[in-house]
């Protein structure tokens, strides 16, 4: 005999809630639970981010990234009048719907875009008109992490990793090695066992941990990240989440991160910058956007 | 209506044109600016050069062989087959050796490069090789069009040879003419066509200039196509066909043109 069962026989009158959960439609049970855990989630991430909260030598944080008033066209706008900045240490978490043009801001940021208004400016260097050969010097400022991870996949992971500091700095090999091995180290992988493999025979987290290696091999002042952790399984997903935290926390480095994930960018941002309709339609903490009234935030948390 | 899609696909081509020569100046250009990517270099020689050994010995052969088989014939009408030789050599260093050799490349290795350079494109790593700071075309177009323009002339000399061998079996087995014979009339009309600078018969610079440009041609318009490539891996396939498509026509093309040239500025 069900609980259920035995208040009936009992004549027993229910709770009003459990009424309404028994009630409700699977589907919808398993989203209100989903909701529930959210809810839980953020109180957490709300008290982390309590430490957060910036002293007052931190308020005047100098900002590193910034979009300013920048609008991108192609046959159709892509992106209009988007503005926002990351200041030192900051992880600006971009979010939106899928299209939304997340992954131009990136490749604004880098100077693989140029935009048709506006200012893009990297420690208050304005990139926007730079030639081909002084874009390449501000790129070295930054690590990126690409979706599929983009790893070379003619070469080794060592090598991989080793690309940008044989390209840009006059290690020896020693030193290289050493680099790449505290690299792989901090990604959480095992140098001896990874090094001589090739992308190929990773899986899809190892290789974005490798990914996020060979960005920070130059130790980079910025890094960006796209969709850093879609495709990926849950478990995958909070080690990847972990270890963008773990940079941020430990490096000090500023992000930005590209990402559809609303749960991990709640976890790892200090800012949120929500892009719909072309649009920055909210910039702000990430208590800030639960607070909010706005019906597609709403919408758009709730989605989730 | 008409007009309008006329209109767009012709700026399209000329765009696309533009972008082509755009490509190939700045990859030969890098050919003297720091860093060089020896080892990539080496590399790409290895694969285009080495690579390509075993169909260039192939079609070199046996093109020779059949050249052999069908001149005799002819020939033998005349009762002219002592010079066989001379016909042989003539056609494969002039024509057949570079433009079978550059046939054979456009196909073996233009569609590799268009391949993986498509690949590497869709799966960003083009743009990754530009956010660690690095220029695309410096590092995978430069080394292939530089290997490219090494090694095909070193191509065409072997299918050249491979193919005159070729020619010398048939004269041997099917005319009954001595080799000593067959391999005299070949000297004799490589010291025909006369010389450049006394010493340099003037049928080795053409039989060496055109594989030099087929080099170029087939190195770029692959790196070109490869480079482009948009639309998944679908996007590859099409870059790929494009690739051996117009490689194979420009080579046929150019051919003419540079025969005309060369025979304008290097008379017998």
């Amino acid at each position: 005999m069900t609980d259920e069962e035995d208040r009936r026989g009992k004549g027993e009158r229910r709770v009003p809630n459990e009424k309404d959960e028994t009630a409700m439609p699977r589907r919808a049970r398993d989203s209100g639970r989903v909701r529930a855990a959210i809810r839980t989630e953020l109180q957490e991430v709300a008290g982390e981010n309590e430490d957060k909260q910036p002293s007052p030598a931190e308020a005047s944080q100098k900002s590193v990234i910034a979009l300013e008033n920048v609008s991108l066209a192609f046959e159709e706008p892509i992106l209009q009048n988007v503005s926002f900045t990351a200041k030192e240490g900051e992880t600006v978490v971009v979010v939106g719907e899928s299209g939304t043009g997340k992954s131009t801001i990136l490749k604004l940021l880098l100077r693989l875009l140029v935009p048709d208004q506006g200012r893009v400016r990297i420690d208050n260097e304005d990139i926007t008109h730079l030639t081909f050969d002084d874009a390449l010097k501000v790129r070295q400022k930054m690590g990126m992490v690409f979706q599929g991870a983009a790893l070379f996949d003619s070469m080794t992971v060592y090598e991989n990793v080793a690309y940008p500091l044989r390209e840009h700095t006059t290690l020896d090999e020693d030193a290289i090695e050493a680099r790449v091995r505290e690299k792989l180290t901090f990604v959480d992988l095992e140098p001896d066992k990874v090094m001589d493999q090739l992308p190929s025979e990773l899986s899809g987290g190892m290789k974005k941990r490798v990914g996020v290696a060979r960005g920070l091999s130059n130790n980079p002042e910025i890094m960006l990240y796209d969709e850093p952790t879609s495709g990926l399984d849950p478990l995958t997903t909070a080690t990847i989440t972990y270890l963008i935290l773990k940079l941020q926390r430990e490096l000090g480095v500023t992000s930005v991160v590209v990402s559809h994930d609303i749960r991990s960018a709640f976890r790892m941002a200090s800012k949120i910058a929500l892009l719909a309709n072309k649009r920055i339609e909210f910039f702000g903490t990430p208590e800030e956007m639960t607070g909010s009234d706005d019906p597609y935030i709403r919408e758009f948390l709730g989605g989730f | 209506m008409i007009l309008d899609s006329l209109n767009d696909s012709a700026k399209r081509g000329v765009y696309s044109l533009q972008e082509f020569f755009v490509l190939a100046g700045k990859a030969l250009g890098f050919i003297f600016v720091k860093p060089f990517y020896t080892a990539d270099l080496f590399q790409q020689m290895d694969a285009i050069g080495v690579g390509s050994l075993g169909i260039v010995l192939l079609t070199g052969f046996f093109t020779g062989m059949v050249l052999a088989l069908q001149s005799a014939v002819q020939l033998q009408t005349f009762g002219a087959t002592d010079y066989i030789g001379r016909l042989i050599a003539g056609s494969m260093i002039r024509e057949l050796g570079p433009v079978l050799a550059g046939l054979m490349v456009a196909g073996r290795v233009g569609s590799g490069i268009a391949a993986q350079l498509g690949s590497m494109r869709v799966t960003e790593q083009i743009d990754a090789l530009n956010t660690l700071g690095t220029d695309p075309i410096k590092k995978l177009v430069t080394p292939r069009v530089l290997a490219s323009l090494i090694m095909l002339p070193v191509l065409t000399v072997i299918n050249d040879f491979v193919g005159i061998l070729g020619g010398n079996v048939i004269a041997k087995f099917y005319l009954g003419k001595p080799a000593a014979l067959y391999w005299r009339t070949v000297f004799d009309q490589m010291l025909s066509g006369g010389f450049t600078l006394h010493y340099i018969p003037n049928d080795f610079i053409q039989g060496l200039a055109k594989p030099f440009v087929f080099g170029g041609i087939i190195s770029l318009v692959a790196c070109h196509y490869g480079l482009k490539t948009s639309g998944g891996t679908e996007g590859v396939g099409i870059a790929t066909t494009r690739t051996v498509v117009t490689a194979s026509i420009l080579i046929l093309v150019v051919d003419y043109f540079l025969t005309q040239i060369i025979l304008a500025l290097f008379p017998s």
